[in-house]
């Protein structure tokens, strides 16, 4: 059978693989192109049976594989067969091989021939680039952009607080100057004052009078100790006390000054706790408060 | 004998009587095609193989028809002595 009759037949399937290009093509013409330069008497068989043993082999790359390797095999049975013919005949493998090759004794060595095909393959890729596929590729990288990237502002440090001055820790609320006058009549005894008048925006004269001893309060001489009295003990002694509303001691009173005499500053105390009940409680403007202040018990002898 | 021409020879002695093609032997033993003709042709010319082109017809079987091998009984018996020889070299 004739091989282009057997390319021709199987044309439904061979039709799709040739139809992908000129790869196809190539691979065609490689393999016809070994089996032209085997010895004449295989050269019709090898193409035949390769075209056929093309069909088998699936993907570009392995159809290519084939068809290289047909070149391949083409010389290396042609130098078998001739060493075969040539042993016999007496004649070299190098003459003889040419003599099967049908194409007659090349005028390109193998090392040329493959200088030759690299050397193609570089002006190949050279006018590659050159025509299109250079622009091509160049389109396809994206221009280069140059930003500039602003320098960092330098770290500027925030200025240091001001100094503090007097002027910031004036008080908000301006104190009412004290004029230093209390309410005429309001001391019989010795006073202290309560707690620090606390700060009010809008400053009022509370009229404040103290408290002290009050009606049915004890007589002192009834507390005099008797053993002071024979000593001759005398003296004053300042009670602290702490007195309601209603003038009886909140607390136990205590001695907030000694007269200098134990048993009398005893007796003040005593006579300070009989007295609950009887004190008279601070007033501001008119109304009991609660309050301490201190009052003086002086024992004298008669 | 080379190595890939055991391996070719092993793709035939699967089954001694089976026809293979260049194409089924290659699957068989991965041969390359640049290697694997010139084995064949070599067994051919030597008498270890008979080949023949298969009888279909190609446009009802869509492919072209393919050029079968078959191990003669020569073939057979030389390939099997070849492999014995191996198997008598390992087991001693």
């Amino acid at each position: 059978m004739n091989p282009d009759e057997v390319l021709s037949e199987p044309r439904a399937a061979r039709s799709s693989r040739e139809g992908r290009g000129w790869v196809e093509g190539v691979i065609l013409s490689l393999i016809r192109y070994a089996a032209r330069q085997a010895p004449p008497s295989l050269s019709a068989r090898l193409e035949e049976e390769w075209l056929a043993d093309l069909t088998a082999r699936q993907g570009t790359i392995a159809r290519l594989r084939f068809a290289f390797g047909c070149c391949w095999a083409t010389r290396v049975i042609a130098l078998e067969l001739a060493t075969a013919v040539g042993a016999a005949a007496g004649l070299s493998a190098g003459k003889t091989a040419a003599l099967f090759a049908g194409a007659g004794p090349s005028i390109l060595s193998r090392r040329t021939t493959v200088f030759v095909l690299i050397g193609a393959l570089h002006t190949l890729v050279i006018l590659a680039l050159a025509s299109g596929i250079t622009r091509e590729v160049l389109q396809a990288i994206p221009p280069i952009q140059v930003v500039s990237v602003p320098k960092a502002p330098e770290r500027v440090e925030p200025p240091p607080p001001p100094a503090p001055t007097l002027e910031q820790f004036r008080p908000v609320v301006p104190l009412t100057p004290w004029t230093g006058e209390a309410p005429a009549g309001a001391i019989s005894v010795p006073t202290v004052e309560g707690p620090p008048p606390t700060v009010s925006a809008t400053p009022r004269q509370v009229i404040r009078v103290a408290g002290g001893p009050g009606p049915g309060f004890p007589n002192t001489e009834d507390y005099y100790p008797e053993a002071s009295r024979r000593l001759e003990e005398k003296g004053l002694t300042t009670v602290s006390v702490c007195v309601d509303g209603a003038g009886r001691l909140a607390a136990d009173p205590v001695v907030a000054r000694s007269s200098g005499s134990v048993r009398l500053d005893a007796a003040a105390v005593r006579l300070a706790k009989a007295a609950s009940g009887h004190y008279r409680p601070t007033t501001e403007d008119g109304r009991p408060v609660s309050s301490c202040y201190p009052f003086g018990v002086r024992f004298t002898l008669k | 004998m080379s190595f890939q021409t055991l391996k070719a020879l092993e793709a035939f002695l699967e089954n001694p009587t089976e026809e293979l093609s260049g194409a089924d032997v290659h699957k068989r033993s991965g041969i390359a095609s640049g290697t694997l003709y010139p084995i064949l042709l070599r067994l051919e010319s030597a008498g270890w193989f008979v080949s023949r082109w298969e009888t279909i017809d190609p446009v009802s079987a869509g492919r072209p028809r393919r050029r079968l091998y078959r191990l003669t009984r020569n073939g057979l018996a030389r390939a099997s002595d070849v492999f014995a020889s191996f198997g008598r070299g390992v087991s001693a």
